[in-house]
């Protein structure tokens, strides 16, 4: 369990990465100049220190420099012998290498010499000086013949053993201890690597490869040891189920047998992972372990980042038997990765399933291979190249140094597949539940008895049927609804609630992407097995025995098969699958029966061999309640981990706790191996067979409630990122709310506790008493015997709602009345609401009262308001403008939402001053970018973080879809993760972005608040934001499954503490503004978020409530009887009643309400009250006194608010500030157009996003005349070449240019083109034309995934792309003259797209669900076909393509390779550019 | 659910005017199953559902809208019938207006659902279908007596029951029901529909003990001896007077009285003749629903003219506005503005006119309501055979309970504390004896809870 104030310091990172080798393994200087070359041209994609010079961490992983080594050995004397290693050490305390060295003589190994590495400190910065080891390499021999091998094996034994002598010696630290590698890093930027390692600059040092790594880390306290590469893998990327995959390699440890050490070896060795390091690190150690016992390079690389088989039809059988045998042992380290390794012989770089990481290479014609995050690291001339490509996602290229042989992934998989018969394997021993099945869904029921007094005691509520199962009775779906979550934590209830309710799932934001598990769940899988974990070193058919089930959510009579395996009176049992179902029921204290009964399953499994555990809650009755399933299975999995049984069993729980999606995933996330949910199955059956309304058979609706529960897990993993359900199970992956210390370390401590509370025997009382209510109904209840349920809608009595009637009755008071009397009321009913919130558990303490008079006016303190985001289309113009120009004339801010703004609204008091910027991109152009005083990245949403949405075709409007650049009816799908914000340095790129485009914008990043979040918050601070907002996961939403609004983020109390504390620790609070949102409501609430860090404050559901909202939630369902959050044209106009004066009134009284406790507790002005947490104070209260807030009051040195104006990069983007002024007479004069030719470098970014919005700003989005201003490129332009690009701009580039090319074009051109063409050249990078609404993109080369993703406008034609092209794409028309990745059109709903089939294997590639291909050449195709050929001539004469040109050529015969892809409902093609088609 | 845009409310069909004042009928034809599962269907479903919080009983009206909107009948009955003990009672009398459809989400200009003719329709098809509110049957030793069959009686004896309580009512009366049977006509209220209810409590073992007044035909100490707690529902039933001059003329009678002798006569009953106001003018002098009772009574008995004097105007009378148009509709006349002075009598003491005095209506008060103030030298006179005056009921304080240390507050309501146990250890009150004159949903709800407590203290 990680402690509050490690989470302050913690850090996550991303970075850019690489590596360059000689195919034929000669050895050279100019590789390692190569190397430190690329790496000083990925500067920008780390970060720097506030010194200016401490970077976060470089360095280089060589080949061993032998020559050089042998003479700086001899220089010393020292004669090395053939066989030699050379430890690379980092240490505080030069006697600490005396234990390396009595180690290594223990272990049969002799250090011959230390070496003092020479280094220069007038490279490093002040930190990095501070912290400054002793650098030493120590050269090691064999103190007796040994084998090259064991001389190996014996190195990494001593290496281990020696850092688990020093692992309280933090500073200690062994970057590489090998024969053939050697380690070259520390917290030195790469422009100084060279400078500070003097050894590199010596002609002499000739390596033949090195991985180079440059680190972006969130925080500012870099550590010498946390720079990469690390021993054998350079990471770029976040593994999100690394707390997983740590509990896993554990497991996996207590049954290692390995050929290399001897058992008491491997004992010595353990644990495989070294405490307290980075995920990346935790990757290598244990990459590194399976290398040095032997696993095949390239297994192993697979083991660890599988390619996505489980849904890959395509895939070849021969292969996918490679990893489902794997999978038996293996689970995917899931998240965005681009992985280098090597092993000293063998190089790689494999990329994650879904491709989330650019890795890019160039094979040179003298063979050398060039790996990196871009293109232009290392300046290769056109002619020297031999082939330039990039991987696709869950490929994986090698280089075998011995045989100089260059392995693609084609070659690797085919070795991979015939290294074993792993198909005959799997046929003879694995066990398929399914296939066992005779009736999937029976309507056997197991609770016909006690149905009702069961669903009293498991909290299954009238209110849980009708608004949770009966959704996915019908639909085969979760529930949606809509606005936020305004109930207490459960912990706070004083209600009956579900234990999983205590848990808040995690989600990814910023450095790592959530998943699209609906269009992207290719790549998703909930396959899971059953059985023992066996030696993961050997490989052998045993290892093929498991039973497997397609999904962790079983039915009952899978469970009955699965059961009659491992009966041993059934026919079917087989010894490995024994099981036992072990009672949950107890009558009197939960921890004592909590311990004995995982006392007895741990007995059983050592001495009877069971092997399948269920445990059950079946014997609940009147007499005995039940240990909460999530408690058993939590501390079971630590205890059996505890006694190294872990891996013997599966643990399977039947539960009646289990009634969606968020309380089946709390198990698995805790040890579950599946769930089989009873009584949500029986609940289902019960309503069938009782009620009238539905259609459906039983089975039918067990089916459909099956589908839910899947797609709700689909939905849990992918919002943290992780992708099968295998990489998900154990992995903690939530927030654990109120519970006590011991509870948390005991069953859940992998996760965060925020707020530690409730014990044992707290919960064991709140459980009787719901037992007794169960059984107890007082005469009520004979009738409808159910609890009639408040938890996700108000009743009285029931759950506390923020927002419940009385609290909206009397804010409408307010506006309808303006009167303070109706002001005082709501403020008397949120005082008086009792221990609902975090806030209100916080007293101020008794201080100095000043007069009112002395407060600064309400005028300042407007200016600290906001509205929330809500964007025309949510909600209707009349709403939106009313609250935009109540925020103007107050002098606050409105936000304008993700979905544009008509351009009338600008320069007016109608414009919304924030524009927001979503993963969806609609509207936003650099005019729209151009009329803000502040750009919001939205990255997380409170209602629903790590998830997208989906604006239904019929609720897109002419004027919507107007404003979101797109055609009305066309369905609108916002992806759940940017798809330029894969890792921190992404979003540091979208930031620079955004800040050419606009210069005079504040950027904030908007997050929502989860444990972790102070880290993100420092890295959003260190790449460049001005603002940051911690949103409570409260927050509304016009539409969310009913499981993110109620379980995912944590109360904005939280966050924003961690926020502010973290920015302090980091020394970055100063350098950005923080701001807070969540449910606040009056003066009290804007007070206690001030004294808590945050600046400003955005108000949403309050003003929504203000103009009229009455909480309806519906807000997804266009019928809003306000005229708020609908279109309708007839409720918009007859019943809105909002104006804006009733927002004024409000936000007058709340200043007022907030300067007359600004003078009780002595302020003048906010700007002091901020961050004084040491004000607040634990209320005296008994109940108050079980939870420990000091976390939320913890105060932390430093300054407390921002004390800059704006947060400036490093980089000045001084190359197109020039530019610009040597294109301003154009501007001026639009009738002198102009052409300039320049060179430009990958070091250069975003480039025409400065002069876009300039031109934008004078013009907007009509831009200039096309042509105006001609730009002439050569050489490799950077990341975003042509951002935001604007008509009357085009760019020409010879050469190549890297990802997001023409991200949010709105118009103007880009021709990308070089001597090397055609599909086997890449000519760009990743996610080009991301969002774009217009203009035109030529490239006669190929580009990476995800191209014109989101696309709604622009004119594409490329001669090859990678997986996931076209996705979500509403319009615009794309020309692919090449191959395409898979899952092409995936969510694609407007637009076309041509695509040259030569291979005739494109239409296995196209993800069906929305789009159709069809072909042109014939009579219907006629239209298309002409305008084809039309824009094959306009792209030959741009770009000059040899292909296009011989496909006109051949026009007739060609067309029979042409696809013409588009959305299955759009029934006229959109093929006239000049109407705006 | 949520078809509010297509599906405007339509109230129940009400009988042709001139059909319904010949006969004391219900007024109002019941919802088909299309017209009540259409209506039903217009719900928006709210999250924050203003029309149960407004209920007093808190019913779960968005609940069984779904389900009659499904066609669910027998889980709309059963939902209905959980929190509220009778209804198919409130259905009919509850001023919906004021309560659950006057907040109803809609009720801001797309026109509130139609609930409380749904809540009738529910409970009336059901029992149609042959549903029934499930009773366990006397499963306790225990035993509680409840004074007063009146709607809070009737309910602490439902919740009673479905504890598996024995319960024995004491009713002064012929008939059980209290107000529900005398107080309320029968075109408003069905008596066969209270003949039903009581039925179905006492096939639950509900014992009845009717004409017999505790402290006069029983004494209380009896009652105490046989029973582990008793429950005091006996009403609110003494008329406020007007303190005018005449008003205790022969003719001059109190609402209840007049209400109770009609429907004795529809009962075919004995009933004092008196009563009979065919060819008479009536005066009927207050604005609630108790007036709205007696004009409309006086209608369909053939007075002459029917005129109602109250103080303020339409929009402020106390009752609900529906019985107020009805009453319209029905030809009633209307003087509003008019405070009576004095009642005018001839030379035999009998009342002849009503001297009355305009009003006006001012500044609002602290409860909202306007401020009315008399204007001098208006007064007026409005003729008058007979008079009735509807001016509100205090409870009567029966002697049994000074005798046991029950007490009462200043005008009369019992006093209890927040179990609704009075100032003597196991006697519990509720209703209108409490409260004083108010709704049957409160006086039901005022049961339910009190009979909570009850069984808390019995069955714990």
């Amino acid at each position: 369990m990680m402690e509050h104030h490690d989470l302050l310091r913690s850090f996550k990172d991303n970075c850019g990465f690489g590596l360059v080798a000689n195919i034929k393994n000669r050895a050279s200087h100019k590789t390692l100049e190569d190397a430190i070359t690329a790496l000083e041209r990925m500067m920008h994609r780390g970060a720097v220190a506030a010194d200016g010079k401490t970077g976060d961490g470089s360095g280089l992983l060589l080949s061993m420099p032998t020559e050089f080594m042998l003479q700086a050995a001899k220089d010393a004397g020292i004669e090395l012998p053939n066989q030699f290693a050379i430890a690379s050490v980092f240490t505080p305390d030069l006697k600490h290498l005396d234990v390396l060295e009595a180690v290594c003589a223990n272990n049969d190994l002799k250090v011959l010499y230390r070496r003092d590495v020479p280094i220069d400190t007038e490279a490093l910065g002040e930190q990095a000086l501070a912290s400054l080891p002793h650098m030493v390499q120590v050269f090691i021999a064999a103190d007796s013949i040994m084998a090259d091998k064991r001389f190996d094996a014996l190195l990494y034994l001593s290496r281990k053993e020696t850092e688990h002598k020093l692992v309280e010696e933090r500073g200690f630290y062994i970057a590489s201890m090998s024969t053939k590698v050697l380690s070259y890093k520390g917290l030195v930027m790469p422009t100084h690597i060279k400078e500070f390692y003097t050894d590199l600059a010596d002609p002499l040092f000739k390596i033949s490869f090195s991985l180079f790594h440059q680190r972006f880390s969130t925080n500012t306290l870099p550590e010498w040891r946390l720079a990469q590469p690390f021993r054998a893998v350079a990471h770029n990327g976040e593994i999100n189920s690394v707390e997983a995959n740590r509990f896993n390699v554990e497991v996996k440890s207590e049954s290692i047998k390995s050929d290399v050490f001897t058992d008491e070896e491997i004992a010595r060795i353990l644990p495989i992972l070294q405490p307290g390091s980075s995920d990346s690190a935790s990757g290598d150690n244990f990459f590194e372990f399976l290398i040095v016992n032997g696993m095949d390079f390239f297994k192993a690389a697979r083991a660890v980042i599988p390619a996505p088989w489980q849904n890959a039809p395509h895939m070849d059988p021969e292969l996918r038997a490679f990893y489902e045998y794997h999978s038996t042992v293996f689970e995917a380290w899931d998240g965005p990765a681009a992985f280098s390794l090597t092993d000293g012989r063998y190089i790689g770089c494999v990329l994650d399933r879904n491709g989330l990481r650019p890795s890019k290479y160039i094979i040179t014609h003298d063979d050398n291979l060039l790996i990196a995050s871009e293109y232009g690291v290392v300046d290769i001339p056109d002619e020297q190249i031999k082939e330039r490509g990039r991987l696709q996602s869950g490929e994986m290229i090698g280089l075998d140094l011995k045989f100089g042989k260059v392995l693609k992934d084609e070659e690797i998989n085919n070795y991979l597949k015939s290294t074993n018969p792993y198909m005959k394997w799997l046929n003879e021993r694995m066990v398929y539940l399914q296939e066992h099945v005779e009736n999937p869904y029976a309507s056997s029921c197991d609770y016909s008895e006690d149905l009702i007094n069961r669903q009293r005691f498991y909290n299954v509520t009238h209110e849980v049927i009708e608004q949770v199962i009966e959704p996915m009775i019908t639909d085969g779906k979760e529930a949606v609804g809509s606005m936020g979550d305004d109930t207490p934590l459960a912990a706070f209830s004083q209600k009956q609630r579900s234990f999983s309710d205590y848990f808040k799932q995690k989600f990814a934001q910023v450095t790592n992407p959530p998943i699209d598990p609906i269009r992207e769940k290719v790549v998703m899988s909930l396959n899971t097995g059953f059985g023992e974990i066996h030696n993961m070193l050997d490989e052998i058919p045993s290892h093929a025995h498991r039973l497997k089930a397609i999904s962790p959510m079983i039915t009952k009579e899978k469970l009955d098969i699965l059961l009659s395996y491992g009966d041993v009176n059934s026919p079917r049992y087989e010894e490995f699958y024994k099981n036992e179902t072990f009672s949950t029921a107890y009558t009197s204290d939960l921890k004592a029966s909590l311990e004995t009964l995982v006392a007895q399953i741990i007995k059983q499994v050592k001495e009877d061999g069971v092997r399948i555990v269920v445990l059950s809650d079946a014997d609940f009755s009147k007499t005995h309640r039940t240990i909460p399933m999530l408690i058993a299975v939590g501390r079971l999995n630590r205890e059996l981990l505890k006694a190294k049984v872990r891996h013997l069993v599966s643990i399977i729980a039947q539960t009646c706790e289990v009634v969606d999606s968020h309380s089946g995933a709390t198990l698995l996330a805790y040890g579950a191996s599946a769930v089989y949910p009873s009584l949500l199955f029986a609940t289902a059956i019960d309503r069938i067979n009782s009620a009238k309304q539905f259609d459906l058979s039983c089975a039918e609706a067990l089916r459909n409630v099956h589908a839910a529960l899947n797609l709700g897990l689909l939905k849990i993993m992918s919002k943290m990122g992780i992708a099968t359900i295998a990489s998900y199970r154990n992995s903690g992956l939530l927030d654990v709310m109120g519970l006590s210390r011991e509870i948390v370390e005991e069953c859940f401590s992998d996760s965060h506790l925020m707020i530690p509370g409730l014990g044992y025997a707290d919960i064991d009382e709140r459980l009787e008493k719901a037992h007794n209510s169960a059984f107890d109904d007082q005469g009520f209840g004979t009738i409808f015997p159910l609890q009639i349920g408040g938890f996700y809608k108000f009743y009285n009595g029931q759950e506390y709602h923020d927002f419940g009637p009385d609290t909206i009755h009397a804010i409408h008071a307010i506006s309808q009345s303006g009167s303070e009397k109706d002001y005082a009321k709501l403020r008397e009913i949120v005082s008086n609401r009792g221990l609902k919130f975090i806030r209100d558990f916080f007293d101020f303490k008794e201080t100095k009262a000043i007069d009112i008079s002395e407060v600064e006016p309400k005028e300042k303190i407007f200016k600290r308001f906001a509205s929330a985001a809500m964007s025309l289309g949510s909600i209707s113009p009349e709403a939106h403008e009313a609250i935009a120009v109540a925020m103007n004339t107050i002098g606050g801010q409105s936000n304008s939402g993700e979905g544009g703004e008509d351009v009338s609204r600008f320069n007016t008091n109608r414009v919304s001053k924030i524009k927001q910027v979503a993963s969806g991109r609609f509207g936003v152009t650099a005019a729209y970018l151009r009329s803000a005083e502040e750009i919001q990245i939205k990255v997380a949403q409170g209602a629903k973080p790590g998830e997208g949405g989906q604006l239904p075709g019929h609720k897109v409007t002419g004027l919507i879809a107007r404003l979101r650049h797109t055609v009305a009816g066309v369905t609108l799908i916002s992806p759940p993760p940017h798809h330029d914000i894969y890792s921190i340095e992404d979003l540091s790129q979208l930031i620079f972005d955004l800040k050419q485009v606009n210069p005079k914008a504040k950027i904030a990043v908007k997050l929502v608040s989860t444990s972790g979040v102070g880290t993100i918050a420092a890295g959003v601070a260190k790449a460049y934001a001005d603002k940051i907002i911690i949103s409570g996961g409260d927050g509304g939403t016009g539409a969310a499954p009913l499981t993110s609004i109620k379980f995912a983020g944590n109360p904005w109390e939280l966050g924003l503490s961690e926020a502010h504390n973290a920015l302090k620790a980091n020394s970055l609070r100063g350098q950005v503004h923080l701001q807070t949102d969540g449910g606040l409501k009056t003066g009290l609430d804007v007070v206690k978020a001030a004294l808590l860090g945050a600046e400003s404050y955005a108000f949403g559901t309050g003003v929504l409530s203000i103009v009229g909202c009455k909480m309806l939630r519906i807000c997804h369902l266009n019928k809003c009887s306000v005229g708020i959050a609908t279109q309708n044209e007839r409720l918009r106009d007859e019943h809105f009643k909002g104006d804006v004066q009733q927002i004024i009134n409000y936000f007058t009284f709340l200043a007022e309400d907030v300067r007359s406790i600004m003078a009780t507790l002595g302020f003048k002005t906010i700007e002091e009250m901020v961050g004084r947490s040491d004000l607040l104070k634990v209320v005296d209260d008994a109940f108050a006194q079980k939870f420990d807030f000091s976390s939320v009051l913890h105060l932390e040195e430093g300054v407390n608010t921002c004390q800059m104006p704006f947060n400036e990069p490093y980089d000045d983007n001084k190359y197109e500030k020039d530019i610009l002024e040597e294109v301003r007479g154009a501007i001026k004069h639009p009738d002198q157009p102009i052409r300039i030719d320049k060179e430009i470098k990958n070091v250069h970014r975003s480039f025409g996003a400065r002069i876009s919005g300039e031109i934008a700003q004078y013009y907007g989005d009509e831009g200039l005349k096309e042509n105006t201003i001609r730009i002439n490129l050569t050489g490799v332009a950077g990341q975003a070449l042509g951002a935001f690009l604007i008509k009357g701009i085009s760019i020409r580039l010879n050469g190549v240019a890297n990802d997001y090319i023409g991200k949010g074009m709105s118009g103007g051109k880009i021709v990308i083109n070089s001597t090397l063409q055609g599909e086997e050249f890449s000519a760009g990078g990743n996610t080009c034309l991301y969002g774009a609404t217009g203009g035109k993109l030529y490239i006669s080369g190929s580009v990476g995934e995800r191209f014109a993703v989101r696309n709604s406008g622009a004119l594409a034609i490329v001669e090859g792309t990678g997986d996931n092209a076209c996705e979500y794409m509403t319009g615009g028309i794309v020309a692919i003259l090449g191959s395409t990745g898979g899952n092409f059109g995936a969510g694609m709903t407007g637009g076309i797209a041509f695509v040259y089939d030569e291979k005739h294997d494109f239409i296995e590639n196209v993800n069906r669900e929305l789009v159709e291909a069809i072909r042109i050449d014939t009579d219907d195709g006629d239209e298309a076909r002409h305008y084809l050929k039309r824009l094959l001539k306009e792209y030959v004469s741009e770009s000059g393509s040899e292909k296009a040109q011989s496909i006109l050529d051949n026009f007739r015969v060609e067309l029979r390779n042409f696809w013409l892809v588009r959305p299955k409902n759009l029934k006229k093609l959109p093929l006239n550019q000049e109407k705006g088609d | 659910m949520r078809n509010f845009l297509n599906t405007g409310r339509l109230d129940p069909t009400k009988r042709l005017v001139v059909d319904r004042t010949k006969d004391f009928k219900e007024i109002y034809e019941p919802f088909d199953k299309e017209g009540a599962a259409s209506q039903s269907d217009r719900c928006i479903q709210c999250g924050d559902p203003f029309c149960l919080n407004k209920c007093p009983l808190h019913n779960y009206v968005p609940q069984w809208l779904k389900a009659v909107a499904e066609k669910d009948l027998e889980f709309a009955f059963n939902l209905s019938n959980e929190p509220s003990p009778f209804p198919e009672v409130m259905g009919r009398v509850c001023p919906h207006d004021r309560l659950c459809e006057g907040d109803c989400t809609l009720n801001d200009g797309h026109g509130a659902i139609t609930i409380g003719s749904i809540e009738t329709f529910i409970n009336e098809e059901g029992f149609k279908a042959g549903l029934t509110p499930k009773f366990p049957g006397i499963t306790t030793d225990k035993k509680v007596a409840i004074i007063g069959s009146g709607p809070a009686g009737l309910s602490a004896a439902t919740y009673l029951l479905r504890a598996g309580i024995a319960v024995t009512v004491y009713e002064r009366a012929d008939r059980a029901g209290g107000l529900l049977t005398y107080g309320i006509p029968n075109f408003k209220l069905d008596k066969k529909v209270i003949e039903r209810r009581v039925k179905i409590l006492k096939d639950a073992g509900m014992e009845l003990v009717l004409n017999v007044e505790v402290g006069k035909d029983i004494s209380f100490d009896e009652i105490t001896n046989t029973h582990d707690a008793i429950f005091i529902g006996v009403g609110a039933t003494k008329a406020k007077g007007a303190r005018l001059n005449g008003e205790s003329a022969d003719n001059v009678y109190m609402s209840m009285e007049y209400l109770t002798a009609i429907q004795r006569k529809n009962f075919a009953l004995s009933y004092d003749k008196k009563f009979d106001f065919k060819d008479q003018d009536v005066v009927v002098i207050g604005g609630g629903d108790t007036a709205m009772d007696c004009v409309r009574t006086a209608k369909r008995e053939g007075a002459k003219s029917v005129t109602c004097l109250y103080r303020r105007d339409a929009h402020n009378m106390p009752g609900s506005v529906k019985e107020y148009k009805n009453a319209v509709e029905e030809g009633v006349d209307f003087t509003f503005y008019a405070s009576p002075k004095e009642i005018i009598l001839d030379e035999n003491g009998k009342a002849v006119s009503v001297e009355m005095i305009k009003t006006v209506l001012g500044a609002k008060d602290e409860s909202g309501r306007q401020r009315m103030e008399e204007v001098n030298g208006s007064e007026f006179k409005a003729k008058a055979d007979v008079v009735i005056m509807a001016l509100g009921f205090d409870p009567e304080v029966p002697s049994f309970f000074a005798e046991n240390g029950i007490e009462t507050n200043a005008w009369g309501g019992v006093v209890v504390n927040d179990d609704y146990e009075t100032t003597t250890a196991g006697i519990y009150a509720g209703g209108d004896c409490y409260r004083g004159a108010d709704l049957v949903v409160t006086a039901a709800l005022d049961g339910r809870e009190a009979a909570r407590k009850i069984i808390k203290s019995l069955l714990k």
